[in-house]
């Protein structure tokens, strides 16, 4: 599925701004995201400026063989052009959604790109989750409102978890495996500010304030992350994750009859796959270990995932052995 | 009386305290508690009435099948909506 190619092994971090803009301008640019390679084309005058920040370990691709989809953001024709300036999302030659102030391609970017995944990618199962990656396996975060999800997300990839994708839990049915559709972190609002006090070396780009979703800014994937997102991850544990102001750290477990819809009915296809998604899901359940972890301190949080890691890690190898 | 069939395909899979069905038919998943996938497993042998639903269940719980009838009636509405049970014509064999 994956299958851009360049002769030039550099990172859009290597090459100038310049070099970014006109590949937009010209071909597009491949970014290759381990699942999934899009070939983005643009004529904003910022995009190249954003990308190179936030995809700034990728490889610079300005010459690719495949694309699974084709996005172009362009500045908006007509009056609009000058009275209030707006890019617009076409994919495959086709405009796909409202438009987005001049100066937030990014934003628009990368909504349409998880849109585009969710609508097309159907031979994986995509559940609506955080994904990261420790010794092999992946663990889950799903999504529930307010949960708190981007935010473990980034905060568990600057402790030396491998980011998979914030955004899809990507389950490959046939191989059983997750993979990776490793695009920047989504962080919104006071999320923003937590990640930066959190990680202060942390790579994240301009800050969009006024996106549907209130304010947003994009964590950047970590060189190693980029550089191993082709590498799958085996079904490891689920962890419903619900910030909670003052709470104290709690680490419940789950049973499957909640695990079960927690993954299916929140996934972006599983209605679609049909039968096929309603075995995976069970495949899950089965595999997974459980837990609810509310919170609000989190190096707490953090800290009671890493004590339960190496007992999942266990658990696995047990079964595995048997 | 009205007897109802599984409907072809259809999966179910224990998952903790409840059931998880999926129908080819409908494309839908529901959960299920104990009593409901009873009915579906009941219904994997032949097509059946209430009573003779209730008959079965009532063999294998102990629960006088008059205590039954209410949760098994009640019960095929949902897995018909859901696609998991189907009604079947009356028949001059079956009558109601």
């Amino acid at each position: 599925m994956s299958a851009a190619a360049s002769d030039r092994p550099r990172s859009l971090a290597d090459v100038t701004q310049g070099a970014i803009a006109e590949a937009l301008a010209v071909n597009g640019l491949w970014l290759d995201l381990g699942a999934v390679t899009l070939n983005v084309r643009s004529d904003s005058p910022v995009l190249a400026a954003q990308l190179k920040i936030v995809y700034g370990h990728y490889p610079f691709i300005d010459k690719g063989d495949w694309a699974d989809a084709h996005i172009r953001i362009m500045q908006a024709r007509g009056l609009r052009r000058w009275v209030r300036p707006q890019v617009v999302f076409y994919c495959d030659g086709r405009l796909a959604f409202d438009p987005f102030p001049a100066d937030s391609p990014l934003p628009l970017l990368e909504w349409g790109a998880n849109w585009l995944v969710a609508q097309r990618l159907n031979d994986l199962l995509l559940l609506h989750a955080g994904a990261v990656e420790r010794d092999g396996f992946a663990l889950l975060l799903p999504a529930m409102p307010g949960s708190g999800k981007s935010t473990l997300t980034a905060a568990l990839t600057q402790r030396g978890w491998r980011l998979l994708s914030d955004e899809f839990g990507a389950y490959d049915p046939e191989a059983g495996v997750f993979r990776a559709m490793l695009k920047p972190v989504a962080l919104k609002n006071a999320s923003i500010e937590v990640i930066r006090d959190f990680a202060p070396d942390a790579v994240i780009g301009p800050v969009f304030p006024k996106t549907r979703k209130g304010r947003v800014a994009h964590l950047a994937a970590n060189m190693a992350s980029v550089q191993r997102r082709y590498e799958t991850a085996r079904p490891g544990a689920v962890v419903l994750p619900q910030w909670q102001k003052g709470s104290p750290t709690r680490w419940e477990p789950l049973a499957e009859h909640v695990l079960f819809p927690a993954l299916s009915f929140n996934a972006f296809n599983y209605n679609l796959l049909g039968e096929a998604g309603f075995r995976a899901a069970i495949t899950l359940v089965r595999q997974c270990l459980g837990w609810q972890l509310i919170y609000s301190d989190l190096d707490d949080a953090l800290a009671t995932i890493d004590a339960a890691w190496p007992g999942v890690v266990e658990r696995h190898a047990q079964a595995e052995a048997s | 009386m009205q007897r109802f069939a599984r409907v072809e395909g259809i999966l179910v899979e224990p998952i903790g305290h409840l059931w998880a069905a999926f129908s080819p038919a409908t494309g839908e998943t529901a959960l299920l508690n104990d009593e409901s996938a009873s009915i579906l497993e009941v219904l994997e042998i032949e097509p059946a009435d209430t009573a003779a639903v209730c008959a079965v269940l009532s063999s294998d719980s102990g629960i006088a099948p008059d205590e039954l009838f209410a949760l098994v009636d009640g019960s095929w509405q949902q897995l018909t909506e859901v696609g998991l049970v189907r009604e079947l014509p009356v028949s001059r064999n079956h009558p109601q």
